[in-house]
Protein backbone atom coordinates (compact mmCIF):
# COMPACT_ATOMS: atom_id res chain seq x y z
CA UNK A 1 0.00 0.00 0.00
CA UNK A 2 1.48 3.62 -0.80
CA UNK A 3 1.01 7.10 0.52
CA UNK A 4 -0.11 9.50 -1.12
CA UNK A 5 0.38 13.27 0.35
CA UNK A 6 -2.50 14.72 -1.31
CA UNK A 7 -6.45 13.89 -0.73
CA UNK A 8 -7.00 12.54 -4.48
CA UNK A 9 -10.13 14.73 -5.78
CA UNK A 10 -9.91 13.50 -9.10
CA UNK A 11 -10.46 10.37 -8.16
CA UNK A 12 -13.08 10.30 -5.65
CA UNK A 13 -15.34 13.22 -6.51
CA UNK A 14 -17.19 11.17 -9.39
CA UNK A 15 -18.03 8.67 -6.37
CA UNK A 16 -18.48 11.04 -3.67
CA UNK A 17 -20.76 13.84 -5.46
CA UNK A 18 -23.48 11.96 -6.54
CA UNK A 19 -23.99 9.94 -2.72
CA UNK A 20 -23.19 13.54 -1.23
CA UNK A 21 -25.82 14.89 -3.10
CA UNK A 22 -28.65 12.41 -2.89
CA UNK A 23 -28.06 12.27 0.77
CA UNK A 24 -26.95 15.51 2.45
CA UNK A 25 -29.52 17.25 1.93
CA UNK A 26 -32.30 15.50 2.26
CA UNK A 27 -30.33 13.81 5.95
CA UNK A 28 -30.51 17.85 6.62
CA UNK A 29 -34.03 17.86 5.79
CA UNK A 30 -35.37 14.91 7.28
CA UNK A 31 -33.29 15.91 10.64
CA UNK A 32 -34.86 19.11 10.69
CA UNK A 33 -38.41 17.64 10.17
CA UNK A 34 -37.47 15.48 13.27
CA UNK A 35 -36.99 18.47 15.25
CA UNK A 36 -40.11 20.26 14.34
CA UNK A 37 -43.79 19.60 14.45
CA UNK A 38 -44.60 18.91 11.12
CA UNK A 39 -48.27 18.24 10.79
CA UNK A 40 -50.76 18.85 7.38
CA UNK A 41 -53.66 19.74 9.32
CA UNK A 42 -51.83 22.29 11.72
CA UNK A 43 -50.23 25.06 10.39
CA UNK A 44 -46.51 26.51 11.20
CA UNK A 45 -43.84 24.28 12.00
CA UNK A 46 -42.53 25.47 15.37
CA UNK A 47 -39.58 23.68 16.96
CA UNK A 48 -40.12 21.15 19.77
CA UNK A 49 -36.57 19.61 20.04
CA UNK A 50 -36.48 15.98 20.87
CA UNK A 51 -40.53 16.05 21.39
CA UNK A 52 -40.92 14.02 18.87
CA UNK A 53 -38.43 11.45 19.96
CA UNK A 54 -39.87 11.31 23.30
CA UNK A 55 -43.70 11.10 22.06
CA UNK A 56 -42.45 7.58 19.56
CA UNK A 57 -40.61 6.10 21.99
CA UNK A 58 -43.70 6.16 24.67
CA UNK A 59 -45.87 5.28 21.93
CA UNK A 60 -47.65 1.52 22.48
CA UNK A 61 -46.39 0.02 19.24
CA UNK A 62 -42.77 0.96 19.06
CA UNK A 63 -40.86 -1.77 21.43
CA UNK A 64 -42.85 -4.36 19.84
CA UNK A 65 -41.87 -2.81 16.69
CA UNK A 66 -38.11 -2.51 17.38
CA UNK A 67 -37.80 -6.28 19.15
CA UNK A 68 -39.79 -7.21 16.20
CA UNK A 69 -37.37 -5.40 13.40
CA UNK A 70 -34.06 -6.97 15.93
CA UNK A 71 -35.37 -10.15 15.74
CA UNK A 72 -35.67 -9.79 11.89
CA UNK A 73 -32.50 -8.76 11.53
CA UNK A 74 -30.71 -11.13 14.10
CA UNK A 75 -31.94 -14.32 12.15
CA UNK A 76 -32.42 -12.93 8.55
CA UNK A 77 -29.06 -11.71 7.94
CA UNK A 78 -27.06 -13.95 9.40
CA UNK A 79 -29.10 -17.02 7.77
CA UNK A 80 -28.20 -15.22 4.31
CA UNK A 81 -24.84 -15.07 4.61
CA UNK A 82 -24.67 -18.53 6.19
CA UNK A 83 -26.30 -20.37 3.60
CA UNK A 84 -24.98 -17.79 0.37
CA UNK A 85 -21.60 -19.23 1.47
CA UNK A 86 -22.93 -22.24 1.86
CA UNK A 87 -24.16 -22.54 -1.58
CA UNK A 88 -21.62 -20.53 -3.07
CA UNK A 89 -19.30 -23.60 -1.80
CA UNK A 90 -21.29 -26.34 -2.81
CA UNK A 91 -21.41 -24.48 -6.47
CA UNK A 92 -17.52 -23.90 -6.65
CA UNK A 93 -17.37 -28.10 -7.70
CA UNK A 94 -18.21 -28.80 -11.05
CA UNK A 95 -20.87 -31.80 -11.52
CA UNK A 96 -23.82 -32.97 -13.98
CA UNK A 97 -25.90 -29.68 -14.41
CA UNK A 98 -23.90 -27.77 -12.01
CA UNK A 99 -24.37 -25.11 -14.88
CA UNK A 100 -28.46 -25.56 -14.60
CA UNK A 101 -27.93 -24.84 -10.33
CA UNK A 102 -25.80 -22.05 -10.86
CA UNK A 103 -28.53 -20.39 -13.50
CA UNK A 104 -31.33 -21.06 -10.64
CA UNK A 105 -30.11 -19.87 -8.29
CA UNK A 106 -30.19 -16.61 -9.63
CA UNK A 107 -34.12 -16.68 -9.84
CA UNK A 108 -34.99 -14.65 -6.94
CA UNK A 109 -32.93 -11.91 -7.90
CA UNK A 110 -34.93 -11.52 -11.24
CA UNK A 111 -38.58 -11.26 -9.52
CA UNK A 112 -39.90 -7.52 -8.22
CA UNK A 113 -39.98 -7.38 -4.28
CA UNK A 114 -43.94 -7.33 -5.22
CA UNK A 115 -44.19 -10.53 -7.33
CA UNK A 116 -42.25 -12.13 -4.51
CA UNK A 117 -44.10 -11.10 -2.08
CA UNK A 118 -47.26 -12.59 -3.85
CA UNK A 119 -45.28 -16.37 -5.06
CA UNK A 120 -44.49 -16.68 -1.19
CA UNK A 121 -48.23 -16.00 -0.32
CA UNK A 122 -49.25 -18.12 -2.84
CA UNK A 123 -46.58 -20.89 -0.94
CA UNK A 124 -47.79 -20.21 2.67
CA UNK A 125 -51.49 -19.60 2.26
CA UNK A 126 -53.64 -21.39 4.80
CA UNK A 127 -56.24 -22.85 2.43
CA UNK A 128 -54.87 -22.14 -1.23
CA UNK A 129 -51.06 -22.52 0.02
CA UNK A 130 -48.72 -25.18 -2.45
CA UNK A 131 -46.72 -25.80 1.16
CA UNK A 132 -49.90 -26.79 2.63
CA UNK A 133 -51.08 -29.08 -0.02
CA UNK A 134 -47.95 -30.88 -0.07
CA UNK A 135 -47.95 -31.42 3.26
CA UNK A 136 -51.23 -33.04 3.14
CA UNK A 137 -50.49 -34.65 0.54
CA UNK A 138 -47.51 -36.07 2.06
CA UNK A 139 -49.80 -37.41 5.28
CA UNK A 140 -47.48 -35.10 7.26
CA UNK A 141 -50.49 -33.14 8.41
CA UNK A 142 -54.38 -33.36 8.40
CA UNK A 143 -54.94 -29.71 9.41
CA UNK A 144 -53.45 -26.73 7.56
CA UNK A 145 -51.08 -24.97 8.86
CA UNK A 146 -51.82 -21.06 9.36
CA UNK A 147 -48.34 -20.06 8.18
CA UNK A 148 -49.34 -16.46 7.60
CA UNK A 149 -52.22 -16.09 10.57
CA UNK A 150 -50.26 -17.56 13.43
CA UNK A 151 -48.39 -15.11 15.58
CA UNK A 152 -46.06 -17.67 16.03
CA UNK A 153 -45.67 -18.77 12.45
CA UNK A 154 -46.03 -15.42 10.47
CA UNK A 155 -42.37 -13.95 11.72
CA UNK A 156 -40.91 -17.38 10.43
CA UNK A 157 -42.46 -17.16 7.21
CA UNK A 158 -41.94 -13.81 6.34
CA UNK A 159 -38.22 -14.50 7.33
CA UNK A 160 -37.61 -17.09 5.49
CA UNK A 161 -39.42 -15.42 2.30
CA UNK A 162 -36.87 -12.44 2.97
CA UNK A 163 -33.89 -15.11 2.66
CA UNK A 164 -35.07 -16.37 -0.31
CA UNK A 165 -34.46 -12.75 -2.00
CA UNK A 166 -31.44 -12.11 -0.91
CA UNK A 167 -29.34 -15.07 -1.64
CA UNK A 168 -28.66 -15.15 -5.23
CA UNK A 169 -26.73 -12.20 -4.02
CA UNK A 170 -25.22 -13.38 -1.48
CA UNK A 171 -24.10 -16.60 -3.64
CA UNK A 172 -22.64 -14.18 -6.62
CA UNK A 173 -20.56 -12.29 -4.57
CA UNK A 174 -19.24 -15.20 -1.95
CA UNK A 175 -18.10 -17.46 -5.44
CA UNK A 176 -16.21 -14.27 -7.16
CA UNK A 177 -14.07 -13.98 -3.99
CA UNK A 178 -13.32 -17.28 -3.48
CA UNK A 179 -12.45 -17.54 -6.65
CA UNK A 180 -9.73 -14.78 -6.69
CA UNK A 181 -8.51 -17.22 -4.20
CA UNK A 182 -4.66 -18.01 -5.49
CA UNK A 183 -5.07 -21.46 -6.36
CA UNK A 184 -1.55 -22.36 -4.75
CA UNK A 185 -3.05 -21.53 -1.60
CA UNK A 186 -5.75 -23.89 -2.30
CA UNK A 187 -3.33 -26.94 -3.64
CA UNK A 188 -1.01 -26.60 -0.13
CA UNK A 189 -3.98 -26.19 1.95
CA UNK A 190 -5.48 -29.77 0.11
CA UNK A 191 -1.88 -31.59 1.01
CA UNK A 192 -2.00 -29.89 4.85
CA UNK A 193 -5.66 -30.40 5.82
CA UNK A 194 -7.63 -33.97 5.63
CA UNK A 195 -10.76 -32.10 7.43
CA UNK A 196 -12.77 -30.16 4.74
CA UNK A 197 -14.15 -28.11 7.70
CA UNK A 198 -10.57 -27.23 8.95
CA UNK A 199 -9.65 -25.79 5.41
CA UNK A 200 -12.51 -23.79 5.44
CA UNK A 201 -11.63 -22.32 8.93
CA UNK A 202 -8.46 -21.91 8.32
CA UNK A 203 -7.74 -21.64 4.56
CA UNK A 204 -10.90 -20.42 2.81
CA UNK A 205 -12.80 -18.06 5.39
CA UNK A 206 -9.39 -15.85 6.45
CA UNK A 207 -9.53 -15.36 2.11
CA UNK A 208 -13.26 -14.36 2.29
CA UNK A 209 -13.27 -12.82 5.38
CA UNK A 210 -13.76 -8.99 4.26
CA UNK A 211 -16.51 -10.02 1.59
CA UNK A 212 -18.58 -12.02 4.19
CA UNK A 213 -18.30 -8.76 6.63
CA UNK A 214 -19.38 -6.36 3.21
CA UNK A 215 -22.00 -8.90 3.13
CA UNK A 216 -23.31 -9.00 6.60
CA UNK A 217 -23.25 -5.06 6.89
CA UNK A 218 -25.05 -5.03 3.60
CA UNK A 219 -27.83 -7.57 4.88
CA UNK A 220 -28.19 -6.51 8.18
CA UNK A 221 -29.15 -2.85 6.76
CA UNK A 222 -31.40 -4.22 3.90
CA UNK A 223 -33.21 -6.36 6.82
CA UNK A 224 -33.16 -3.27 9.75
CA UNK A 225 -34.20 -0.79 6.88
CA UNK A 226 -36.38 -2.53 4.55
CA UNK A 227 -39.87 -3.16 4.88
CA UNK A 228 -41.46 -3.84 1.85
CA UNK A 229 -41.73 -7.67 1.09
CA UNK A 230 -42.77 -8.33 4.53
CA UNK A 231 -45.38 -5.36 4.77
CA UNK A 232 -46.47 -6.72 0.99
CA UNK A 233 -47.21 -10.51 2.99
CA UNK A 234 -48.89 -9.83 6.21
CA UNK A 235 -49.50 -5.72 6.13
CA UNK A 236 -47.69 -6.09 9.94
CA UNK A 237 -50.18 -8.46 11.40
CA UNK A 238 -51.69 -10.74 12.70
CA UNK A 239 -51.89 -7.98 15.36
CA UNK A 240 -48.20 -6.30 15.39
CA UNK A 241 -46.39 -9.94 14.94
CA UNK A 242 -44.44 -8.47 11.66
CA UNK A 243 -44.70 -4.98 12.13
CA UNK A 244 -41.37 -3.44 11.71
CA UNK A 245 -39.95 -0.27 12.86
CA UNK A 246 -39.30 1.11 9.29
CA UNK A 247 -42.63 0.63 8.87
CA UNK A 248 -43.47 3.24 11.28
CA UNK A 249 -41.64 5.79 9.76
CA UNK A 250 -43.86 5.24 6.38
CA UNK A 251 -46.81 4.66 8.69
CA UNK A 252 -46.24 7.79 10.77
CA UNK A 253 -45.67 10.42 7.97
CA UNK A 254 -47.77 9.29 4.94
CA UNK A 255 -50.57 7.28 6.51
CA UNK A 256 -51.15 9.60 9.86
CA UNK A 257 -49.41 13.14 8.37
CA UNK A 258 -47.03 13.33 11.05
CA UNK A 259 -44.15 13.90 8.84
CA UNK A 260 -41.91 15.07 12.48
CA UNK A 261 -42.66 11.92 14.16
CA UNK A 262 -41.78 9.60 11.12
CA UNK A 263 -38.39 11.32 10.88
CA UNK A 264 -37.65 10.81 14.22
CA UNK A 265 -38.19 6.73 13.89
CA UNK A 266 -36.21 7.31 11.22
CA UNK A 267 -33.08 8.57 12.99
CA UNK A 268 -33.84 6.02 15.64
CA UNK A 269 -33.76 3.23 13.10
CA UNK A 270 -30.03 5.29 11.46
CA UNK A 271 -28.67 5.12 15.20
CA UNK A 272 -29.39 1.25 15.90
CA UNK A 273 -28.14 0.48 12.24
CA UNK A 274 -25.05 2.52 12.96
CA UNK A 275 -24.58 0.47 16.32
CA UNK A 276 -25.30 -2.78 14.10
CA UNK A 277 -22.97 -2.05 11.40
CA UNK A 278 -20.14 -1.00 14.29
CA UNK A 279 -20.76 -4.28 15.84
CA UNK A 280 -20.39 -6.21 12.72
CA UNK A 281 -16.92 -4.63 11.79
CA UNK A 282 -15.71 -5.19 15.50
CA UNK A 283 -16.24 -8.96 15.88
CA UNK A 284 -15.46 -9.72 12.63
CA UNK A 285 -12.17 -7.46 11.89
CA UNK A 286 -10.53 -7.31 8.45
CA UNK A 287 -8.63 -5.36 6.54
CA UNK A 288 -11.58 -3.59 5.13
CA UNK A 289 -12.42 -0.29 7.80
CA UNK A 290 -9.44 0.10 9.46
CA UNK A 291 -7.21 0.49 5.73
CA UNK A 292 -4.19 1.46 7.27
CA UNK A 293 -2.33 -1.57 6.66
CA UNK A 294 -1.85 -3.80 3.33
CA UNK B 1 -12.39 -28.17 -4.82
CA UNK B 2 -13.09 -29.04 -1.11
CA UNK B 3 -13.03 -32.78 -0.83
CA UNK B 4 -15.04 -35.04 -2.03
CA UNK B 5 -18.99 -35.78 -1.71
CA UNK B 6 -20.83 -38.76 -3.22
CA UNK B 7 -22.75 -38.20 -6.23
CA UNK B 8 -26.31 -39.02 -4.15
CA UNK B 9 -25.12 -36.38 -1.84
CA UNK B 10 -24.74 -33.92 -4.87
CA UNK B 11 -27.68 -34.70 -6.19
CA UNK B 12 -29.52 -34.03 -2.75
CA UNK B 13 -27.94 -30.61 -2.18
CA UNK B 14 -28.89 -29.33 -5.91
CA UNK B 15 -32.43 -30.75 -5.74
CA UNK B 16 -32.45 -28.80 -2.57
CA UNK B 17 -30.86 -25.83 -3.65
CA UNK B 18 -32.72 -25.93 -7.47
CA UNK B 19 -36.47 -26.73 -5.33
CA UNK B 20 -35.84 -23.55 -2.53
CA UNK B 21 -34.67 -21.10 -4.67
CA UNK B 22 -36.62 -22.04 -8.18
CA UNK B 23 -39.91 -23.68 -6.39
CA UNK B 24 -41.91 -20.52 -5.97
CA UNK B 25 -41.09 -19.46 -9.68
CA UNK B 26 -42.10 -22.84 -10.91
CA UNK B 27 -45.52 -22.28 -9.43
CA UNK B 28 -46.29 -18.68 -11.12
CA UNK B 29 -45.04 -20.60 -14.92
CA UNK B 30 -47.77 -23.36 -14.46
CA UNK B 31 -50.46 -20.22 -13.51
CA UNK B 32 -49.53 -18.40 -15.95
CA UNK B 33 -50.27 -21.61 -18.68
CA UNK B 34 -53.67 -22.47 -17.08
CA UNK B 35 -56.80 -20.27 -16.49
CA UNK B 36 -57.54 -20.07 -12.96
CA UNK B 37 -61.25 -21.92 -13.20
CA UNK B 38 -58.72 -25.05 -13.86
CA UNK B 39 -56.18 -24.13 -11.45
CA UNK B 40 -58.52 -23.50 -8.36
CA UNK B 41 -60.35 -26.98 -9.60
CA UNK B 42 -58.61 -30.11 -7.70
CA UNK B 43 -60.23 -32.29 -10.91
CA UNK B 44 -58.60 -30.49 -13.20
CA UNK B 45 -55.07 -29.65 -14.01
CA UNK B 46 -52.71 -28.84 -16.83
CA UNK B 47 -52.42 -32.78 -17.80
CA UNK B 48 -56.01 -32.96 -18.82
CA UNK B 49 -56.90 -29.02 -20.12
CA UNK B 50 -53.52 -28.70 -22.34
CA UNK B 51 -51.55 -25.56 -21.50
CA UNK B 52 -53.11 -22.27 -22.21
CA UNK B 53 -51.75 -18.91 -24.07
CA UNK B 54 -54.00 -16.86 -24.07
CA UNK B 55 -53.02 -14.31 -21.43
CA UNK B 56 -49.69 -14.36 -23.09
CA UNK B 57 -51.49 -13.30 -26.29
CA UNK B 58 -53.49 -10.61 -24.55
CA UNK B 59 -50.44 -8.80 -22.97
CA UNK B 60 -49.09 -8.50 -26.62
CA UNK B 61 -51.94 -7.43 -29.01
CA UNK B 62 -54.55 -6.92 -26.64
CA UNK B 63 -57.10 -9.62 -27.83
CA UNK B 64 -58.98 -10.54 -24.96
CA UNK B 65 -58.83 -14.16 -23.63
CA UNK B 66 -61.70 -16.25 -24.77
CA UNK B 67 -62.73 -17.62 -20.80
CA UNK B 68 -63.01 -13.54 -20.16
CA UNK B 69 -65.76 -12.82 -23.22
CA UNK B 70 -68.24 -15.27 -21.65
CA UNK B 71 -71.30 -14.44 -20.44
CA UNK B 72 -70.79 -13.88 -16.84
CA UNK B 73 -67.71 -13.39 -16.84
CA UNK B 74 -65.66 -11.11 -14.35
CA UNK B 75 -64.36 -8.16 -16.68
CA UNK B 76 -62.36 -6.54 -13.48
CA UNK B 77 -60.06 -9.41 -13.92
CA UNK B 78 -58.25 -8.45 -17.06
CA UNK B 79 -56.11 -5.33 -16.08
CA UNK B 80 -54.32 -2.47 -18.25
CA UNK B 81 -51.11 -2.75 -16.09
CA UNK B 82 -50.61 -5.81 -18.18
CA UNK B 83 -50.44 -4.83 -21.12
CA UNK B 84 -47.75 -1.53 -20.09
CA UNK B 85 -45.19 -4.67 -19.34
CA UNK B 86 -43.44 -4.81 -22.70
CA UNK B 87 -42.98 -1.03 -22.37
CA UNK B 88 -42.02 -1.16 -18.71
CA UNK B 89 -39.73 -3.77 -19.19
CA UNK B 90 -37.50 -1.07 -22.01
CA UNK B 91 -38.03 1.11 -19.35
CA UNK B 92 -36.39 -0.69 -16.64
CA UNK B 93 -33.28 -1.69 -19.02
CA UNK B 94 -32.85 1.84 -19.46
CA UNK B 95 -33.03 2.74 -16.31
CA UNK B 96 -30.79 -0.10 -15.07
CA UNK B 97 -28.30 -0.07 -18.01
CA UNK B 98 -27.09 3.85 -17.17
CA UNK B 99 -27.14 3.49 -13.31
CA UNK B 100 -25.26 0.28 -13.81
CA UNK B 101 -22.64 2.39 -15.94
CA UNK B 102 -22.54 5.65 -14.09
CA UNK B 103 -21.70 3.00 -10.90
CA UNK B 104 -18.86 1.32 -12.80
CA UNK B 105 -17.58 4.66 -14.02
CA UNK B 106 -17.54 6.70 -10.88
CA UNK B 107 -17.23 3.79 -8.38
CA UNK B 108 -14.38 2.01 -10.04
CA UNK B 109 -11.34 4.52 -9.75
CA UNK B 110 -12.76 5.43 -6.23
CA UNK B 111 -12.44 1.68 -4.82
CA UNK B 112 -8.87 1.56 -6.46
CA UNK B 113 -7.93 4.44 -4.69
CA UNK B 114 -9.60 3.11 -1.35
CA UNK B 115 -8.15 -0.24 -1.78
CA UNK B 116 -4.43 0.75 -3.17
CA UNK B 117 -3.07 3.72 -1.43
CA UNK B 118 -3.01 5.33 2.15
CA UNK B 119 -4.26 9.36 1.83
CA UNK B 120 -5.26 11.93 4.40
CA UNK B 121 -9.07 11.76 4.66
CA UNK B 122 -9.07 8.21 3.41
CA UNK B 123 -10.70 7.40 6.85
CA UNK B 124 -13.25 9.86 6.94
CA UNK B 125 -14.13 9.81 3.41
CA UNK B 126 -14.82 5.74 3.72
CA UNK B 127 -16.97 6.33 7.06
CA UNK B 128 -19.21 8.59 4.71
CA UNK B 129 -19.55 5.86 2.10
CA UNK B 130 -20.17 3.46 4.27
CA UNK B 131 -22.49 5.34 6.35
CA UNK B 132 -24.92 6.74 4.30
CA UNK B 133 -26.76 4.38 3.16
CA UNK B 134 -28.19 3.91 6.87
CA UNK B 135 -31.10 6.61 6.42
CA UNK B 136 -33.91 4.34 5.31
CA UNK B 137 -35.33 5.60 2.02
CA UNK B 138 -38.76 6.39 3.63
CA UNK B 139 -37.16 9.27 4.93
CA UNK B 140 -35.81 10.61 2.37
CA UNK B 141 -38.41 10.43 0.07
CA UNK B 142 -40.25 13.68 0.38
CA UNK B 143 -37.01 16.05 0.33
CA UNK B 144 -35.50 13.93 -2.46
CA UNK B 145 -39.02 14.14 -4.70
CA UNK B 146 -38.91 17.97 -4.16
CA UNK B 147 -35.23 18.43 -5.01
CA UNK B 148 -35.71 16.75 -8.28
CA UNK B 149 -39.27 18.59 -9.03
CA UNK B 150 -37.34 21.98 -8.61
CA UNK B 151 -34.59 21.13 -11.21
CA UNK B 152 -37.51 19.46 -13.62
CA UNK B 153 -36.53 15.99 -13.03
CA UNK B 154 -39.70 14.43 -12.09
CA UNK B 155 -41.49 12.02 -14.36
CA UNK B 156 -38.32 11.50 -16.14
CA UNK B 157 -35.76 8.66 -16.72
CA UNK B 158 -33.32 10.49 -15.72
CA UNK B 159 -33.77 11.44 -12.03
CA UNK B 160 -34.92 7.58 -11.47
CA UNK B 161 -31.17 6.92 -12.60
CA UNK B 162 -29.67 9.37 -10.54
CA UNK B 163 -30.73 8.20 -7.55
CA UNK B 164 -30.55 4.70 -8.10
CA UNK B 165 -26.86 5.30 -9.17
CA UNK B 166 -26.25 7.20 -5.89
CA UNK B 167 -28.36 4.58 -4.04
CA UNK B 168 -25.70 2.12 -5.49
CA UNK B 169 -22.41 3.47 -5.17
CA UNK B 170 -21.53 3.25 -1.77
CA UNK B 171 -21.92 -0.34 -2.27
CA UNK B 172 -20.39 -0.64 -5.38
CA UNK B 173 -17.43 1.06 -4.08
CA UNK B 174 -16.95 -1.61 -1.53
CA UNK B 175 -17.12 -4.43 -3.11
CA UNK B 176 -14.91 -3.34 -5.71
CA UNK B 177 -12.06 -2.73 -3.30
CA UNK B 178 -12.53 -5.98 -2.33
CA UNK B 179 -11.83 -6.77 -5.27
CA UNK B 180 -8.81 -4.33 -6.40
CA UNK B 181 -7.18 -5.35 -2.49
CA UNK B 182 -7.25 -9.19 -3.48
CA UNK B 183 -5.08 -8.42 -6.49
CA UNK B 184 -1.26 -9.45 -5.92
CA UNK B 185 0.65 -6.12 -5.11
CA UNK B 186 3.82 -7.43 -7.20
CA UNK B 187 2.38 -6.63 -10.51
CA UNK B 188 1.34 -3.06 -9.51
CA UNK B 189 5.43 -2.49 -7.96
CA UNK B 190 6.33 -3.90 -11.49
CA UNK B 191 4.39 -1.25 -12.82
CA UNK B 192 6.09 1.42 -10.68
CA UNK B 193 9.38 0.38 -12.24
CA UNK B 194 8.80 0.78 -15.09
CA UNK B 195 7.40 4.37 -14.92
CA UNK B 196 3.47 3.90 -14.87
CA UNK B 197 1.76 6.54 -13.51
CA UNK B 198 -1.31 6.02 -10.99
CA UNK B 199 -3.77 6.73 -13.97
CA UNK B 200 -2.07 4.12 -16.57
CA UNK B 201 -1.41 1.21 -13.82
CA UNK B 202 -5.33 1.69 -13.26
CA UNK B 203 -6.35 1.47 -16.70
CA UNK B 204 -3.50 -0.64 -18.54
CA UNK B 205 -3.41 -2.79 -15.35
CA UNK B 206 -6.18 -3.23 -12.61
CA UNK B 207 -9.36 -2.70 -14.61
CA UNK B 208 -8.26 -5.47 -17.12
CA UNK B 209 -7.65 -7.40 -15.14
CA UNK B 210 -10.63 -7.14 -12.77
CA UNK B 211 -12.71 -7.59 -15.46
CA UNK B 212 -14.67 -10.60 -13.80
CA UNK B 213 -14.84 -9.04 -10.54
CA UNK B 214 -16.27 -5.82 -12.39
CA UNK B 215 -19.13 -7.69 -14.55
CA UNK B 216 -19.96 -9.07 -10.82
CA UNK B 217 -20.56 -5.51 -9.30
CA UNK B 218 -22.16 -4.70 -12.54
CA UNK B 219 -24.88 -7.18 -12.44
CA UNK B 220 -25.37 -6.29 -8.30
CA UNK B 221 -25.88 -2.42 -9.36
CA UNK B 222 -27.99 -3.40 -12.38
CA UNK B 223 -30.08 -5.49 -10.17
CA UNK B 224 -30.56 -2.65 -7.61
CA UNK B 225 -31.86 -0.47 -9.71
CA UNK B 226 -34.01 -3.02 -11.48
CA UNK B 227 -35.55 -4.12 -8.60
CA UNK B 228 -35.86 -0.75 -6.38
CA UNK B 229 -39.95 0.15 -5.65
CA UNK B 230 -40.29 3.43 -3.76
CA UNK B 231 -37.85 6.11 -5.86
CA UNK B 232 -39.05 4.52 -8.80
CA UNK B 233 -43.02 4.51 -7.87
CA UNK B 234 -42.88 8.26 -6.74
CA UNK B 235 -39.97 9.83 -9.64
CA UNK B 236 -41.58 7.81 -12.38
CA UNK B 237 -44.47 9.87 -14.39
CA UNK B 238 -46.98 7.51 -16.86
CA UNK B 239 -46.48 4.18 -18.80
CA UNK B 240 -43.74 5.84 -20.91
CA UNK B 241 -41.25 6.17 -17.96
CA UNK B 242 -43.10 3.26 -15.52
CA UNK B 243 -39.76 0.35 -14.61
CA UNK B 244 -41.04 -3.11 -14.37
CA UNK B 245 -40.88 -2.80 -10.08
CA UNK B 246 -44.01 -0.37 -10.44
CA UNK B 247 -45.98 -1.96 -13.21
CA UNK B 248 -45.50 -5.27 -11.43
CA UNK B 249 -46.63 -3.92 -8.18
CA UNK B 250 -49.89 -2.62 -9.63
CA UNK B 251 -50.97 -5.76 -10.97
CA UNK B 252 -49.66 -7.71 -7.79
CA UNK B 253 -51.82 -5.21 -5.49
CA UNK B 254 -55.01 -5.48 -7.60
CA UNK B 255 -56.69 -8.31 -5.99
CA UNK B 256 -59.37 -8.52 -8.88
CA UNK B 257 -56.66 -9.41 -11.35
CA UNK B 258 -56.89 -12.85 -13.01
CA UNK B 259 -54.03 -15.11 -11.20
CA UNK B 260 -53.15 -16.52 -14.88
CA UNK B 261 -52.66 -13.14 -15.94
CA UNK B 262 -50.55 -11.80 -13.16
CA UNK B 263 -48.08 -15.34 -13.48
CA UNK B 264 -47.96 -14.48 -17.29
CA UNK B 265 -47.01 -10.92 -16.50
CA UNK B 266 -44.76 -11.95 -13.76
CA UNK B 267 -43.07 -14.02 -16.61
CA UNK B 268 -42.71 -12.30 -19.52
CA UNK B 269 -41.20 -9.77 -17.18
CA UNK B 270 -38.38 -12.06 -15.58
CA UNK B 271 -36.85 -13.96 -18.44
CA UNK B 272 -35.48 -11.07 -20.48
CA UNK B 273 -33.78 -9.80 -17.27
CA UNK B 274 -33.03 -14.11 -16.52
CA UNK B 275 -31.09 -14.43 -19.93
CA UNK B 276 -29.32 -11.58 -19.35
CA UNK B 277 -27.85 -12.18 -15.71
CA UNK B 278 -27.34 -15.71 -16.67
CA UNK B 279 -25.07 -14.25 -19.73
CA UNK B 280 -22.61 -12.17 -17.65
CA UNK B 281 -22.83 -14.46 -14.59
CA UNK B 282 -21.18 -17.05 -17.27
CA UNK B 283 -18.64 -14.55 -18.33
CA UNK B 284 -18.24 -14.01 -14.23
CA UNK B 285 -17.98 -17.21 -13.47
CA UNK B 286 -15.85 -18.13 -16.43
CA UNK B 287 -13.38 -15.26 -16.11
CA UNK B 288 -13.18 -16.01 -12.75
CA UNK B 289 -12.38 -19.54 -12.99
CA UNK B 290 -10.08 -19.14 -15.46
CA UNK B 291 -7.60 -17.49 -13.27
CA UNK B 292 -7.46 -13.85 -14.91
CA UNK B 293 -7.44 -12.18 -11.55
CA UNK B 294 -4.90 -15.02 -9.50
CA UNK B 295 -1.64 -13.30 -10.86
Amino acid sequence: MWTIKRFPLLWLLPALLPVLLMTLYPIGHALWTSLHRVMILFPGEPFVGLDNYKRVMASSYFYDALKNSLVFTFFAAPSVVVIGVLVALFLQRRFFGSQIVRSVVLLPWVLPGAISAVLWIWVFHPSFGVLNAILRSLNIIDRSIPWLISPQLAPISVTIAHVWTQIPFAVILTMAALSTINSETLDAAALDCRSSFKRFRYVLFPEIRSMIVVLLVYNSLIAFTGYDLVYAMTSGGPGTATTLLSFQIWRESFSMYDFGAGSAVAFIVVLISATLIIAITRALPSDLFGGDEP
Amino acid sequence: MTGRLNPVLTFFFAAVIILFTGGPVLLSLYGSLVPDRILLDSSKSIFTEGPNFETYRYIFTGELPKSYLTEGANRAMISDAARQVPQSLINSAIIAFSAMSLNLLFGAPAAYIFARYVFPGKKLTFLFLILSPLVPAVALITPIYMALQSIGLVGTRLGIILVHTAKALPFTVLILSVFFRKMPAEIFEAAVLDHCSRFQSFFRLALPLAMPSIGATGLFAFMLSYSEFMFSLVLSGDARTRPVSVVMAALARNTDVSWSLLNTAIFIAIIPTLVLVILVWKFVVEGLLSGAVKG
